[in-house]
């Protein structure tokens, strides 16, 4: 509902520019602006590019090729029933949620570790640095090779991709805090696990919130990615199957939950974020 | 002369070591390859229990004295002397209330102010912290506000637990850094005179530093005059009125104004060259 929110403020101001300038356009301003309007006019233009898409008189060949959404909603349905889609949908959401773990514990604990012993960190920074400038997914064969196909190699891959977010931000949240307050306590007499527990962790925690944050997305994407290229299960496995079976109707039906799942996962880090900023500011 | 002051005089004069001493301490920075001056070679005394107000246009390096008392600078020459030891690391003898407050945004004014007794140095039986704090909340005024975050608390309100925070533990000696200049006249008063009473009753040594003549006045035994750019003393004023002063009546009294006047008159042509606003 926050996004749609969103989207309706950019529709409004939009929708009103032409009202500045000719008179008669209120009529049609006053309809989108209403909830029913803006929802109304989405439906049709979805189902006219859904008719178009389904009647467009062309070829066989092309027929094959851009498939049709009568089709694209049959093999949906039959998946749904089958449980196919609940099979790779399981395993998809359970290697990124793994990763996901993983990265984020040991990308917050290794972050803590290189915030609080800055000698440390000076001597790992530069192979750190390198290794965050690599493109994680170029470790994806290599990740197969040494753990196989199955789930452990795609978990490792999403865990080290969100260890570095999450390792990073955790540094930058630790150095980031501010020098006149860590002097205030030590001056207080803090030693320093009291300055690490009462000062360090706490400030850091909004950054690290944010290194999460970022890093679900990272996570779905890097397991999509990682069954695109070896796997047996998962959506991004269904999307290759299916495009490697020329079955064009399959693909795009693997693509549309692919585009379910990214909506419902925005939307439920906006509506955590929403509820977690008061804190976090 | 009370006992106290009597009782001052007295170690004076029979070479009691200074609380703090300032050895030719100097202080330079560098800006963009520059060497600045913020402090020139300084000579300061101060002694145990008194309390010392620092006045001078901005930008006088008063607040770099306070640091380097803090242990926080360390003098470019020269030396910082805290009961004869040479400071060399952050000065844990000291409370420092800085100028921009540094409470703790995830806390509470509560637990802000309780933090210092949470340390193993200060450890406090909760049941004994409570009351500190809940008295300390009291004597500061901000009864009501015990769950409210900094950010909820006006920059006064803020200033103010910062000082609760600062006294909570009772240093023996206080730096103070413009502690009050967020606050209306009223309630200025007010902290002045909870200030004198528990600086006075715990024997706190006392740097202040502020731009309030009428503040120093009220509150110091002596008052150090600096001048700007590089910052130096220029000179060192007496107050001569009786202890306990009455802050809300002192300001109106003739050695208070004759005090006011002198002060005044060492101060205004540097602060008319020094403000550089």
């Amino acid at each position: 509902m926050a996004r749609a929110g969103q989207t309706a403020v950019i529709g409004t101001g939009s929708a009103r520019l032409p009202g500045a300038t000719g008179g008669d356009q209120s009529a049609a301003e006053r309809f989108f602006s209403t909830w029913a309007g803006r929802i109304g006019s989405r439906i049709v233009l979805v189902a006219l590019i859904l008719l178009v898409w389904e009647y467009a008189p062309v070829p066989r060949a092309t027929r094959f090729w851009m498939s049709s959404p009568s089709l694209i909603l049959g093999t949906l349905w039959d998946w749904l029933f089958d449980g196919t889609i609940w099979a790779h949908l399981e395993s998809t959401l359970l290697v990124m949620s793994e990763g996901y773990v993983i990265g984020c514990a040991v990308g917050i604990g290794f972050g803590f570790l290189l915030g609080f012993f800055p000698r440390l960190s000076r001597v790992l920074a530069p192979l750190l640095a390198s290794f965050y400038a690599l493109p994680k997914i170029a470790l994806a064969p290599l990740f197969v090779i040494l753990l196989g196909v199955d789930n452990s190699s795609k978990i490792a891959l999403v865990a080290v991709t969100v260890f570095f977010l999450v390792l990073t931000s955790t540094i930058d949240g630790v150095r980031e805090v501010d020098r006149n307050t860590v002097n205030a306590l030590v001056l207080m007499g803090a030693t320093r696990t009291e300055i690490i527990r009462k000062v360090l962790i706490w400030a850091a925690l909004p950054w690290i919130f944010t290194g999460m944050r970022i890093a679900v997305r990272y996570a779905f994407t890097t397991t999509l990615l990682a069954e695109l290229i070896a796997a047996n299960r998962g959506l991004g496995f269904l999307i290759e199957l299916n495009s490697g079976n020329f079955n064009t109707t399959g693909a795009y039906a693997a693509i549309v939950v692919v585009i379910i799942c990214s909506v419902l996962l925005t939307e439920l880090l906006s509506r955590l974020e929403s509820r977690m900023s008061h804190w976090v500011s | 002369m009370n006992d106290t002051a009597a009782a001052r005089d007295v170690a004076a004069a029979a070479g009691t070591p200074a609380k703090i001493r300032l050895l030719r301490a100097e202080k330079a920075f560098q800006v963009r390859g520059q060497d600045i001056e913020a402090v020139h070679p300084t000579d300061l005394d101060i002694r145990p229990h008194e309390f010392i107000a620092l006045v001078g246009p901005s930008g006088c390096g008063k607040s770099t004295i306070l640091n380097m008392i803090a242990g926080l600078m360390r003098p470019t020459a020269g030396e910082v002397l805290y009961d004869g030891t040479p400071v060399s690391g952050p000065n844990r003898r000291v409370g420092y209330m800085t100028q921009k407050d540094t409470l703790l945004p995830w806390r509470t004014t509560r637990d802000n102010i309780r933090i210092a007794l949470e340390l193993k140095s200060h450890a406090t039986p909760r049941a004994e912290a409570d009351e500190r704090v809940r008295q300390m909340i009291e004597l500061v005024g901000l009864r009501g506000f015990e769950n409210h975050t900094p950010a909820e608390l006006s920059g006064g309100m803020r200033k103010r637990a910062a000082m609760a925070r600062t006294l909570i533990y009772e240093p023996e000696t206080l730096l103070m850094d413009e502690p009050f200049g967020a606050l209306d006249s009223q309630l200025k008063l007010l902290m002045l005179d909870q200030l004198q009473s528990l600086t006075q009753h715990r024997h706190m040594s006392v740097v202040f530093v502020t731009h309030d003549l009428g503040e120093a006045i009220t509150l110091s035994d002596r008052i150090v005059v600096m001048s700007a750019r590089p910052g130096r003393i220029r000179a060192i004023h007496d107050v001569k009125l009786e202890r306990p002063r009455d802050v809300f009546k002192v300001r109106f009294t003739p050695a208070f104004s004759e005090q006011h006047e002198r002060l005044w008159d060492e101060l205004k042509d540097d602060i008319v060259k020094g403000t550089d606003v």
